[in-house]
């Protein structure tokens, strides 16, 4: 089982038909949007129905908002506002359902690693049933309405992270980025919008929705997936010959094992060297299962949300080199 | 239908507008519609020439212009296609009706298409169930037929012979 996509996401968007899309509902209607969609999922008889927490933008710290983009539960463009907005979690936070973000419902499904269909048939199964209590805005010829056009048709928009440290280095991913788009895909970074983003962790994502089917918009994420998982593979096959990468890897390690502070950028890419390193049998006495759980717990506004105290920038990066310390001891 | 500025190309952009009070249509190319300052009137969401015309002129103008009513306002929610092109955001489901003729160009730059073809939402109840997979494949084959004469077009025939021949496996069925 490859380990170079380290999660799979769904989203769907659906609108309510009863109620003008968000940019132009007022407080009080963006209010109700969020009553009736919380009182359609807890009369829903999904899965979720009596298992979730509801989170009102208004009442979160700053902290406690970015953490759910930290944990990509939100987006940032959720949390830029905090009227009418909830937000609606599952105990596991495989489910979740940002109202009133772009559109009326933004349900998401996240599941670890590689599996595009599994995470389509629980969004699916959780959409039908709230289609039961709400009348979403649907047109024969248009498919679901959405406040942006380019989310018309299906709504979804299929996503996988991919950790891509090997194409990354050899400068391949820039190239691939292009041909992508004529597929019908996009490809960025998941940590930083530049050309060599933080961790060498991806996104791709299915960029048309009208006109293909879920499913055949998935088994096209999926093929192609399949394709960079395999060049990725090989690249970093090819690499982990080098005495160089060896070195940086074995040395990556050792500054995490040791370091008395570190910075949330450095312990990224470091924590990347080492997931390349366990996943070409250089190390062999770390679980990359432990490595994905810290890349997600250190990132600053999730430290501060589990600590449940402020904390300075310095005082970030010593509790972070404390805690990674801690887990790979 | 040929554009009415050049007379050459296919007219592919529907242009609605108020001008100084009165009502024009045209139907132009997309090239002549660029230099009109309708390029991205959409898809970039850049300022479009209605754009500007209105910040410019728009307040000054407001009660000269009585035919900016009814037919340039979603009556559900209020939006004008102005202001749509501003935010990228259509007002509310309706507007999909309301301003169908001005968006189709943009969703069809967007998708490539302008026909849905996937799940259908189960409250659309009116609709009999078993009737639904029929319009699913129904639709999944203009959209094939749609790719093909695009293929041809643009002499991508090893594409166009494969689609031909999806065509044929689903036209059997």
């Amino acid at each position: 089982m490859s380990n170079v996509v380290m999660q799979t996401r769904i989203r769907l968007a659906r609108n309510l038909r009863k109620y003008p899309f968000p940019c132009r509902l007022s407080q009080a209607g963006k209010n109700e949007v969020v009553e009736t969609i919380v009182s359609a999922i807890k009369n829903s008889n999904s899965p979720l129905a009596n298992d979730f927490d509801v989170l009102y933008v208004k009442d979160l710290t700053e902290a406690q908002r970015i953490s759910l983009v930290e944990a990509h539960l939100a987006s940032p463009e959720f949390i830029s506002d905090s009227a009418g907005r909830a937000i609606v979690l599952s105990k596991d936070r495989e489910m979740s359902i940002m109202i009133n973000e772009e559109d009326h419902i933004r349900l998401q499904i996240l599941k670890k690693g590689f599996d595009l269909d599994g995470a389509y048939d629980v969004a699916d199964k959780l959409d039908t049933l709230l289609d039961e209590n709400l009348d979403f805005a649907y047109d024969e010829k248009l498919g679901y309405l959405t406040q942006c056009p380019t989310n018309l048709g299906t709504g979804m928009r299929a996503s996988v992270m991919l950790h891509l440290p090997a194409l990354q280095r050899s400068k391949a991913v820039s190239r691939i980025a292009g041909n992508l788009q004529k597929l019908g895909l996009t490809i960025r970074g998941t940590y930083g919008e530049g050309s060599e983003p933080q961790g060498a962790m991806y996104q791709l994502s299915n960029q048309v929705t009208l006109g293909i089917s879920e499913q055949a918009a998935i088994d096209n994420l999926k093929n192609i997936t399949a394709q960079l998982i395999n060049q990725e593979e090989n690249a970093q096959k090819r690499m982990a010959d080098s005495i160089e990468t060896q070195d940086r890897i074995a040395r990556s390690l050792g500054i995490l094992k040791s370091a008395r502070l570190i910075s949330r950028d450095e312990a990224m890419d470091l924590l990347s060297n080492v997931r390349f390193g366990i996943n070409t049998g250089l190390i062999e006495d770390v679980e990359i299962q432990v490595i994905d759980k810290l890349i997600s717990d250190i990132q600053p506004a999730t430290m501060i949300v589990n600590k449940k105290e402020n904390l300075t920038p310095s005082q970030r990066d010593q509790l972070r080199a404390e805690h990674i310390r801690e887990v790979l001891r | 239908m040929k554009c009415q500025k050049c007379g050459k190309n296919n007219a592919d952009t529907h242009i609605k507008r108020v001008v100084n009070g009165q009502f024009e249509e045209h139907h132009l190319c997309s090239e002549c519609a660029a230099e009109m300052g309708y390029t991205n009137v959409f898809d970039s969401f850049s300022h479009s020439f209605a754009d500007d015309f209105n910040s410019l002129f728009g307040s000054f103008f407001e009660n000269a212009l009585p035919a900016r009513t009814q037919a340039t306002r979603c009556e559900t929610c209020g939006a004008s296609y102005n202001d749509i092109t501003r935010t990228g955001m259509m007002g509310c489901a309706d507007c999909y009706k309301v301003f169908a003729d001005q968006i189709m160009p943009t969703i069809r730059r967007i998708h490539g298409n302008t026909t849905h073809c996937g799940k259908n939402s189960p409250a659309s109840k009116a609709q009999p169930a078993e009737k639904a997979p029929a319009q699913n494949t129904k639709s999944e084959l203009d959209v094939l037929k749609e790719k093909l004469d695009s293929a041809i077009k643009n002499q991508e025939f090893e594409q166009a012979a494969e689609l031909r021949d999806k065509i044929r496996e689903m036209e059997g069925e």
